[in-house]
């Protein structure tokens, strides 16, 4: 029987009275990108921790590989790669000496520093000392330096956060390779584009609870609203916006009625994003 | 532990330490100025005899007397005489009684009374007393029976002379011993400021691991610097062993030091506010050393005294274990308690 690559179980952390994730159950195949989405203060950090060993749960327990993170902390360390938020690397070591620096850490025989810093666009940069680095390529290396030991899980948090869409996409691209490598990918993010392209599911957390866990496409299916947007000319040349939502009964009747009386100058099909369905469920925005 | 992690910590560390301008500066130039110091200071100690004299009456052979190696001043009162030699400029005060010559041709004992200052070694002591004799020989042609007195002037204590660059060199040794507390706590520090530690404990590398590597690089940093400083000053020609394991428990010490500041601090700011204050006060010590007789017994409160006490003792006056072992017993103990508090400290601000 597979095991899951990550396996929490009634998960729990407390700042003193403060319940910051209030027991969260849930799993992740291996090889699948689960994006964990939520607004700041929803516990994802907390439950990131928690997952990477950082921090002890209160009470239920995480397996990832099989191993409890609890009693295997260093081993299962020796399997994850984790990318933090913030830029968190040895500025006045270069790019290469601070990707050969985990490498040892983490025990490679073999390992291609200079190769991996071109996979990330750093070739020709990889001798400079890193505060002479921009914000992208920081966050780049910062990603070079969670896959060093080449992680069964990887885990990013919000690795394209302020990043240029150059940078972002170079990103976006190591994550699927690493997915097809064979890496599972834990990927907490703020970008709902983002999350919806990646993940093969999304978890949305709010104070401490996962309120909605699912394919992109099922939560649209089930929380979104599917709609036609027209705009008409009216009689005094001017332009007025209609809208008919989808998939109801009443919905061919509508669409015949827009095009029989009125001037359709624009129409497209919208479809639910993922911040509707996470304000629709919460009452509350991302941020 | 995993010593490959631990060995890459090292090298880390060492390699980040030497690329940061203040430190090596302080480090390096520090070093040449400290071996600089040492040998501009006089070798030697003055080996002439300067007596001060109060003679209320003129006595010839006192008057005439000015041998090769005796200088004698004369000095216009007892009190000024006192004054005189307290100041550091006579090695001894010699206060001729008024009624000298009476006595003397009475039969009885005149009390000539000897003033020294705390730090003159008894064989200077014995000198003078002797000087005293001959010289009062020499003014009648047969021994005669006189009393001799010593007052000592401030707190007593015991030595020899020691050329001043050989008292200095506790001092420069804490000296180098102290910079490296602010190199190392500024590293660790650093660590936690730019959150680097958090990539580091979410790799197979442990916190005892971390603390491991971090020990070894201060202890390492500051005991080399303090060893080649003391072959180049020849301070290890008395008792080397003794000397060697002090300064390991004194890097020791300096590296718990720095695991204590760096938990406090958050920044390199906060590490030179704090780092000041313990240079300060472990710089109490040596004090005893330069001005022996200065500092009471409440310096043995501080650490460093206890290694500068026992450098002092080991290569000024090849004192052995028996003399010392005290000392070192009372080092480990500071060395354990400050480091586990500091480790504890950081532990906390780590997780």
């Amino acid at each position: 029987m597979a095991v899951d690559a990550i396996s929490a179980e009634e998960l729990t952390y407390r700042y003193g009275e403060l319940v910051a994730v209030d027991h969260i159950s849930f799993n992740v195949a291996e090889r699948e990108i689960l994006g964990f989405l939520g607004p700041n203060g929803a516990g994802k950090t907390t439950t990131f921790k928690m997952l990477t060993g950082q921090l002890k749960p209160a009470e239920g327990s995480a397996r990832l590989l099989g191993m409890d993170i609890a009693k295997n902390v260093e081993r299962v360390q020796g399997e994850i790669g984790v990318c933090f938020e913030m830029t968190n690397l040895y500025e006045q070591m270069t790019a290469l000496e601070n990707l050969n620096l985990f490498a040892r850490l983490f025990g490679m025989k073999s390992f291609d520093g200079k190769a991996l810093l071109k996979r990330i666009g750093l070739a020709g940069r990889e001798n400079d000392r890193v505060e002479t680095y921009s914000k992208g390529m920081k966050q780049r290396l910062m990603v070079a330096r969670s896959i060093v030991n080449k992680p069964r899980i990887l885990f990013l948090d919000e690795p394209t956060a302020g990043l240029d869409p150059t940078s972002s996409e170079s990103i976006r691209n190591i994550i699927l390779e690493e997915r097809e490598r064979g890496a599972t990918v834990f990927l907490t993010t703020h970008d709902m584009m983002e999350a919806d392209k990646l993940s093969d599911r999304v978890a949305f957390m709010n104070q401490g609870q996962i309120v909605a866990l699912d394919t992109p496409h099922q939560l649209k299916q089930q929380y979104g609203k599917r709609a036609l947007r027209a705009k008409v000319s009216t009689e005094s040349g001017g332009l007025e916006d209609r809208e008919i939502t989808l998939d109801t009964p009443e919905t061919p009747e509508a669409v015949h009625k827009l095009f029989e009386r009125e001037k359709v100058v624009t129409i497209h099909s919208e479809e639910a994003t993922l911040e509707d369905i996470f304000i629709g469920l919460t009452g509350r925005g991302l941020v | 532990m995993n010593w490959r992690i631990i060995g890459t910590l090292v090298a880390k560390d060492f390699s980040l330490f030497f690329r940061k301008r203040l430190f090596l500066v302080l480090t390096v130039i520090g070093f040449i100025m400290y071996v600089i110091i040492y040998f501009i200071m006089p070798s030697s100690v003055n080996e002439n005899l300067e007596l001060g004299l109060y003679a209320p009456v003129a006595i010839p052979p006192f008057v005439q007397i000015e041998e090769e190696g005796l200088e004698i001043a004369f000095v216009e009162s007892e009190e000024a005489l006192k004054e005189a030699v307290i100041n550091g400029k006579y090695v001894a005060g010699v206060a001729l009684p008024e009624d000298i010559a009476d006595k003397l041709a009475s039969k009885q004992k005149p009390n000539i009374r000897l003033y020294f200052t705390p730090d003159v070694p008894e064989e200077m002591k014995e000198t003078v007393s002797v000087i005293i004799k001959e010289l009062a020989y020499m003014q009648t042609g047969q021994p005669l029976s006189i009393e001799v007195s010593e007052e000592i002037l401030g707190p007593d204590v015991t030595g020899a002379p020691i050329p001043a660059r050989d008292r200095l060199r506790p001092l420069l040794a804490i000296m180098i011993l102290m910079v490296e507390t602010m190199g190392l706590a500024s590293l660790i520090s650093e660590e936690a400021e730019q959150r680097t530690i958090h990539a580091l404990l979410v790799t197979p590398m442990t916190i005892k691991d971390l603390f491991a590597a971090k020990s070894i690089t201060g202890i390492g940093l500051a005991f080399g610097q303090a060893i080649l400083f003391m072959a180049l000053v020849r301070g290890l020609g008395e008792q080397p062993l003794i000397i060697l394991i002090t300064f390991l428990l004194g890097a020791m010490l300096v590296t718990g030091i720095a695991f204590l500041i760096s938990s406090v601090s958050k920044d390199f700011m906060s590490v030179l506010a704090w780092s000041i204050p313990a240079f300060i006060l472990m710089f109490v010590p040596t004090f005893s050393v330069i001005f022996p007789g200065a500092v009471t017994n409440w310096i043995k409160v501080i650490p460093s005294y206890y290694v500068v006490d026992t450098v002092h003792r080991a290569a000024n006056f090849g004192s052995g274990w028996g003399d010392i072992w005290l000392n070192l017993v009372i080092l480990v103990g500071f060395c354990l308690a400050i480091t586990w508090i500091g480790i504890m400290l950081l532990r906390r601000k780590f997780q």
